[in-house]
C-alpha cells in the first residue's frame, strides 16, 4: 500500500513538471536508442562472429591488407598448401577466388548477364553448414583436370535469370561462354564467401600446385575447438616469416613495406578493413552520447533532489526508512528510463531500416552486398537494452539518492543556515561541466571533421565533366577473345580483344544521340592506389623516393568523351602500337612538378620497382602528351591521387573496362543506345553497373556519407545535452550558491564581480575540457587518417569552430542562471532555501 | 525629535544635541512585498536616525520587520517608498552597482550563521570585501586583515578554513570581516543566535570594545540580555518603531 503511494507520488511530480519529465524521456531514448542501434550495426557488420551453423567462428586467411590501395590481396596458391599442411591448430580450410561471370543460354540467343562468381574449393557448402535446394554440391572430382565444367547456381540467378526453370539441375548454361553443366541450386540468401551468386570449382593445381604463381587467392577457415585466434595469429606469424624468408626475388612483390603477408583476421572484419577505425569512431561517440545522457540525466534528477531537499528532510525527521526513501528516488529514473527504453527501441528501429535502405542503394549497381549486411534487433541487443536501461536506473537514480541521504537534515530543517555549495558539491559540479565539454568536444569535433570531408569530397572537381555522361563495365567473355601470353601472337591477340572496344565506340558514336565515348580502366573519381615512377637520369637511389603515380588504362581518341583536355603534346595514336609498352601521356600536375620547364614532352620515364632486377635495362615510357588533371579515386580516402599517368589500351588487352559514354537526350535512351551497340558488335559481351558520371562518382561515398549523417546527429544531440547538461549543471551549482552570492553581495560585490567570478570558473572549466577534448579528438581523428584524407577546411571547422561554439554555450550556460542569481536582491539571496 | 512618530519613548534625545553627527536618516520608509494577490507592510512609515558612534539594538517578534529594516539599512533590500541618507548621500535611488560600493565601504554585516565562505580561509574570508575596491594593494590588504583579525584575536587562525572552527571563532572571524574594510556602520543580525552562550558572550564583548572604539553598531536581537547591552533599544511591531529608548545599563551590566 506504502509503495503505491509512493508510485502515486511519483507519477504525480512527473506529471507536475510535464517539461522535464518530457526532456529526460527525450534524452534517456536518445542515448539508449543511439546505443542499441550503434551495438546492432556493429554487431552485425563487425563484431559478432560469422559462425554459419556451427560453434567456431569463421576466420579468413589472406595478405597483409593494402593501405596505400585499400584493398584486400589475395595469397599465393603455393602458400595456401603450405598452410594447409603445416598448421594443425586448422579445423576446417578451403580457398577461393572471387570474380564475375557472363551467363548465357546456350540454347537460346539470349542476352548474357553478368553475376558475381567464386571459383572455390567443394567443401564450402559442408563448412557453411548449407546444403543445395536442388541438385547436389560441389565435390573433390570436379576440381580435376580434364572434368565437365560445373557450376552451382545461387537463388536469384535461378529465380531471375532462368525463370525457375525446374529441370535446370543437369541443363547446360554458358559461363563466359563456356558449356557447363548446372549440378545444384543454392536456397535463397546464401551467398558465402561473401557476394557469390554462383560457384564453380577451383582447379586443381590451385589446390595442389607444384610451384608459385601469380594466383590471387583467399581462404576461409576454421580453428580447432582448443585454438585461440590469437595463438593461430601468432603461429601464423611464425610461419610468415618463414614464408617470407623463401620467397624468391620474383614474387617479393607480394611482401608490404614492412616484410608482412599472411594474416588471419575474423571474417567480417576483412570485408571492412578500411571502414574499421570509421566504425570504430562511431562506437566510441555513442558510447560518449551514452555517458553524456547518462550525466545530465543524473544531473537533472540531483537538481531535482536539491529542489525537493526540504521535502527529503521533513521525511527523514518523520522516520522514513532509508531503504524507502532510496525506492522514492529511483521510482522517477525507472519510470524515466523504462519509458526512454520503450523509445530506444523505436528509434534504433528505425535507424536499422534506415540502413537496410543505404546498403541496398550502396551495392545497387555491384550487387556486392555481404549477405550479413542485413542489420536488424537481435535478441543480444534486446537484452543490452534491457541492461543498459538497469544500469541506467542504477546511475541516474543513484546519484539523487545518494544525495537525499547524505544530506545535513538538521541544517535544512533550521531556517535558512544552509551554507555555500560544499567542496564536494562544488568538485562534483566541476567534474560534470568538464566532464559534458570534454565529451561534447570530442563527438563534435569527430562529427565535424567527418561531415565536413564528407561534403568536400562531394563538392570535389574531379577535373571530368559530369553532364549528361553515363558510366558502366563492360565485360568479353575471355574465352572467346583468348591472349596466347608469352607467344608472338600476343600482340595480335591483343589487337583482336581491343578491336572489340573500338568496334563498340564507333558503333556507338555513329548514333545521333552519342556524343562520344571513351574507355578507362579505372575513371576519374573511382579507383585509387599509386606507384612509384622514376624519370631518366633523376632515378632516387631507393625506389619508394622516386615519384608516384595512379596509372589509368585509356583508349584512343577519349579525352573529350570525359571532358578532358591535351594540353600539350599528342593524343595516343596507331603508332604508338608495339610490343613493347613504350609510350605514357602523363597529366599537367606531374608536368608542371617535375618538368617545371614545360619540357615534360619527350622526356622518358618508367615504373620504379621495390626489387628489381638487378640488371634492368629498359621498360622506359616517353611522354607524348600532357593531359588535364583528373582526382582518381574519392577526395576523401588516402590513396587518392592527383598525379595520374595513362597508357594506351591497343596495348593491354583487358577483358573488361570501365567506359564512360557522352549523351544527348535522354540517359535512358543512351544506356538503351549502348545495349543495342554490344549486341551488334558481340552479344556475348555484357555491360553492367550501368549508372549515371555522378551516380558512379558517390558510390565510394555512400557509407562514409551515411555514417557522417550518423555523426551529424550524434553531434546535434551533443550539443543538445551539452547545451541542456551545462546549463542545468551551472543553474544547479549556481544555485546552491545563491546564498554565498547574497554575502558577497552583502560585502560590497558588484554584478560584475559575481559576474566575472563565475565567468571565470567556467572559462578554466573550459580550457581544462577543452584541451583534454581536443586532444582526444586529435587521436582519434588520426585514427581516422589512416583511410580518409581530412583537408585542412576539415580541421578548422574542426579544431577552431566547435571549441569556439562550446565556448559560446558554456559561457552562455553560466551567464543566463549568474544573472539570474545575480539580480536578485541581496537579502532575498541570503535568505535563499 | 528624531524617534519614530509613533513611539512612547520614555527617554527623549535631544535631535539638535547631535545632529552634526548624524549617520543614518530614514524618513517614511515603506517595505511592501507582494506574494499573488496578498499585499504585506513589512515596515510602514518608518523613521529613524542614527547619530555616528552610536550602538543600537533592534528588537522584536518574529516577523515583526526587524530584519527587513536591517536589511534596508545595510542596503541589501530597496524600500517600497520613503528617503534613505547614509553619510549624508541620499542612497534610496541608486542602482544595483552604487549601492554594492556603498556597502563595501560604509557598512560591515554580520549574520547570526556567519556566511563564511567555506572554500576561502580566514584570511581570504576577511581580505574578501577589500578585494572589491581597487584603493588598496595586496600589501596594504594584507595589513588591514592581520589587523582586524588580530583585534578577534583569530590571527593565529588566519589559513584555517571556516570549518576548521568552532560556531564563536566563526562569528569572530565574521567581525573580523565586518570591520576589516573601516565602515561607518556595522550592521549584526542576531549575531549570537547560532551560539552558546559563552561564544555569544566572547562576541557581544568584542562588539562592546568596537564600540568603545568608536564604531557606529546597529544589532537585531531578539535577546533582551544583547538588547541590553547596546545604548540605545528600538522596539519593532507590525512594521513600526513602538519604541525607542536609551538603555539604563548600557554595555557593562550585560551577562
Amino acid at each position: 500500500m506504502s509503495i503505491t503511494l509512493d508510485i502515486k507520488y511519483a507519477a504525480r511530480l512527473l506529471h507536475k513538471k510535464p517539461v522535464f519529465t518530457a526532456l529526460t524521456v527525450f534524452i534517456v531514448a536518445i542515448g539508449l536508442g543511439l546505443t542499441l542501434y550503434t551495438y546492432s550495426l556493429l554487431s552485425s557488420l563487425v563484431f559478432k562472429p560469422l559462425l554459419l551453423n556451427k560453434e567456431a567462428p569463421v576466420i579468413s586467411i589472406e595478405a597483409e591488407y593494402n593501405q596505400s590501395h585499400l584493398f584486400r590481396i589475395g595469397v599465393d596458391a603455393f602458400d595456401f598448401l603450405t598452410i594447409r599442411n603445416e598448421m594443425d591448430a586448422i579445423a576446417e580450410f578451403g580457398v577461393y577466388e572471387e570474380g564475375t561471370a557472363l551467363i548465357g543460354q546456350s540454347q537460346q540467343n539470349s542476352a548474357t548477364r553478368k553475376y558475381n562468381s567464386v571459383r572455390i574449393e567443394w567443401n564450402v557448402f559442408e563448412f557453411a553448414g548449407v546444403k543445395p535446394i536442388m541438385g547436389r554440391a560441389l565435390k573433390a572430382a570436379d576440381h580435376f583436370e580434364g572434368a565437365e565444367p560445373v557450376v552451382v547456381l545461387g537463388y536469384d540467378i535461378w529465380q531471375h535469370y532462368f525463370l525457375a526453370q525446374e529441370d535446370i539441375v543437369d541443363s547446360i548454361i554458358l559461363v563466359n561462354a563456356i558449356a557447363t553443366r548446372v549440378v545444384g541450386i543454392m536456397p535463397a540468401g546464401f551467398s558465402f564467401p561473401t557476394v557469390a551468386q554462383l560457384w564453380q570449382p577451383i582447379e586443381q593445381n590451385m589446390l595442389t600446385p607444384t610451384d608459385r604463381s601469380r594466383s590471387w587467392l583467399f581462404a576461409y577457415a576454421r580453428l580447432k575447438k582448443e585454438v585461440s585466434f590469437d595463438a593461430f595469429s601468432q603461429e601464423l606469424a611464425l610461419l610468415n616469416k618463414k614464408v617470407v624468408k623463401d620467397l624468391p626475388d620474383n614474387m617479393r612483390w607480394r611482401l608490404d613495406d614492412f616484410e608482412g603477408y599472411l594474416r588471419a583476421v575474423p571474417y567480417k572484419e576483412a570485408s571492412i578493413t578500411q571502414f574499421y577505425s570509421i566504425f570504430i569512431t562511431m562506437a566510441v561517440v555513442v558510447v560518449l552520447i551514452l555517458l553524456l545522457a547518462c550525466i545530465n540525466v543524473g544531473n537533472l534528477l540531483l537538481a531535482r533532489v536539491n529542489e525537493r531537499f526540504k521535502e527529503v528532510a521533513i521525511r527523514v525527521a518523520l522516520g522514513v526508512p532509508r531503504n524507502r526513501l532510496i525506492l522514492q528516488m529511483l521510482l522517477e529514473s525507472i519510470f524515466i528510463c523504462t519509458v526512454g527504453g520503450f523509445l530506444a527501441v523505436l528509434i534504433a528501429g528505425w535507424g536499422l531500416e534506415l540502413s537496410n535502405s543505404v546498403f541496398d542503394q550502396m551495392f545497387l549497381v555491384n550487387a556486392a552486398k555481404p549477405f550479413w549486411w542485413h542489420v536488424s534487433l537481435d535478441a543480444d541487443a534486446i537484452i543490452l537494452l534491457i541492461l543498459s536501461v538497469i544500469a541506467m536506473i542504477a546511475i541516474t537514480g543513484f546519484i539523487p539518492a545518494w544525495r537525499a541521504l547524505s544530506g545535513d537534515f538538521n541544517a535544512v530543517l533550521r531556517d535558512g543556515t544552509r551554507g555555500s555549495q560544499g567542496k564536494k558539491a562544488a568538485r562534483a559540479s566541476q567534474i560534470l561541466v568538464i566532464s559534458e565539454i570534454l565529451l561534447s568536444c570530442v563527438v563534435l569535433v569527430i562529427a565535424t571533421i567527418l561531415l565536413s570531408t564528407s561534403y568536400s569530397a562531394g563538392q570535389a572537381d574531379y577535373g571530368v565533366d559530369t553532364k549528361n555522361r553515363i558510366t558502366a563495365t563492360v565485360e568479353l567473355p575471355e574465352e572467346s577473345y583468348p591472349i596466347r601470353r608469352d607467344t608472338e601472337f600476343e600482340l595480335e591477340d591483343t589487337l583482336k580483344r581491343t578491336a572489340f572496344y573500338y568496334q563498340l565506340k564507333d558503333t556507338l558514336e555513329q548514333m545521333p544521340n552519342i556524343e562520344g565515348v571513351a574507355f578507362m580502366s579505372q575513371l576519374p573519381g573511382t579507383g585509387e592506389g599509386a606507384s612509384f615512377f622514376e624519370i631518366e637520369g633523376r632515378a632516387a637511389a631507393v625506389y619508394n623516393e622516386n615519384p608516384y603515380s595512379n596509372n589509368e588504362v585509356v583508349s584512343r581518341d577519349a579525352w573529350q568523351a570525359l571532358g578532358m583536355t591535351v594540353l600539350s603534346g599528342r593524343d595516343f595514336n596507331q603508332s604508338d602500337i608495339s610490343e613493347e609498352i613504350d609510350t605514357i601521356i602523363i597529366n599537367e600536375s606531374i608536368a608542371q612538378d617535375f618538368f617545371p620547364d614545360g619540357d615534360a614532352v619527350g622526356q622518358r620515364v618508367r615504373r620504379a620497382f621495390r626489387n628489381p632486377d638487378a640488371d634492368r635495362e629498359g621498360g622506359w615510357q616517353t611522354i607524348v602528351g600532357v593531359v588535364s588533371d583528373t582526382y582518381h579515386g574519392s577526395a576523401m580516402r588516402t590513396s587518392s591521387e592527383q598525379y595520374s599517368s595513362y597508357f594506351m589500351l591497343d596495348n593491354i588487352g583487358f577483358n573488361w573496362i570501365d567506359m564512360a559514354i557522352h549523351y544527348s537526350g535522354s540517359q535512358a535512351l543512351a544506356e538503351k543506345s549502348l545495349q543495342q551497340a554490344i549486341n551488334q558488335v558481340n552479344s556475348n559481351a555484357t555491360a553492367y553497373h550501368i549508372q549515371s558520371y555522378d551516380e558512379l562518382i558517390s558510390q565510394p561515398m555512400i557509407l562514409v556519407s551515411a555514417i557522417s549523417k550518423v555523426f551529424l546527429l550524434c553531434g546535434v544531440i551533443a550539443v543538445f545535452l551539452a547545451a541542456s547538461g551545462i546549463y542545468a549543471v551551472a543553474a544547479n551549482s549556481i544555485s546552491q550558491r545563491t546564498q554565498e552570492i547574497g554575502v558577497r553581495r552583502a560585502l560590497g560585490a558588484s554584478d560584475s564581480n559575481i559576474m566575472q567570478l563565475f565567468m571565470k570558473k567556467a572559462l578554466w572549466q573550459l580550457v581544462f575540457g577543452l584541451s583534454i577534448g581536443i586532444t582526444l579528438s586529435l587521436l582519434v581523428v588520426n585514427q581516422m587518417t589512416d583511410t580518409m584524407v581530412i583537408n585542412q577546411g576539415s580541421y578548422i571547422v574542426g579544431l577552431i569552430a566547435i571549441p569556439l561554439l562550446i565556448i559560446i554555450m558554456v559561457l552562455v550556460a553560466t551567464y543566463v542562471p549568474t544573472r539570474k542569481v545575480v539580480l536578485m536582491e541581496p537579502s532575498d539571496a541570503l535568505h535563499h532555501d | 525629535m528624531k524617534s519614530n512618530n509613533n513611539t512612547n519613548n520614555t527617554t527623549d534625545i535631544s535631535n539638535a544635541e547631535k545632529a552634526t553627527q548624524v549617520l543614518v536618516e530614514l524618513h517614511e520608509i515603506k517595505k511592501i512585498f507582494y506574494t499573488d494577490d496578498v499585499e504585506t507592510h513589512a515596515l510602514n512609515n518608518i523613521n529613524l536616525t542614527i547619530n555616528k558612534g552610536e550602538y543600537l539594538s533592534i528588537s522584536g517578534p518574529s516577523g515583526c520587520g526587524k530584519s527587513t529594516l536591517l536589511s534596508l539599512l545595510g542596503l541589501l533590500d530597496n524600500s517600497s517608498s520613503g528617503r534613505y541618507t547614509l553619510a549624508g548621500h541620499d542612497v534610496s535611488d541608486l542602482n544595483r552597482d552604487e549601492r554594492s560600493a556603498i556597502r563595501n565601504k560604509e557598512i560591515g554585516f554580520i549574520f547570526q550563521a556567519f556566511n563564511l565562505i567555506s572554500d576561502l580561509t580566514v584570511a581570504e574570508n576577511v581580505e574578501l570585501p577589500l578585494t572589491y575596491r581597487s584603493d588598496f594593494d595586496a600589501k596594504q590588504r594584507a595589513v588591514m586583515v592581520n589587523t582586524a583579525l588580530e583585534k578577534v584575536d583569530m590571527l593565529h587562525r588566519a589559513d584555517h578554513f571556516p570549518s576548521q572552527l568552532s560556531g564563536g571563532q566563526q562569528q569572530r572571524v565574521a567581525v573580523a570581516r565586518a570591520i576589516s574594510a573601516k565602515p561607518s556602520i556595522i550592521l549584526a543580525d542576531e549575531p549570537t543566535g547560532n551560539l552558546d552562550s559563552k561564544n555569544a558572550q566572547i562576541v557581544m564583548a568584542l562588539l562592546d570594545q568596537l564600540h568603545q572604539e568608536g564604531a557606529t553598531i546597529c544589532m537585531v536581537t531578539h535577546d533582551p540580555r544583547s538588547a541590553a547591552r547596546a545604548e540605545r533599544m528600538i522596539e519593532v511591531f507590525d512594521g513600526k518603531i513602538v519604541a525607542d529608548q536609551l538603555s539604563q545599563t548600557p554595555t557593562a551590566i550585560a551577562v
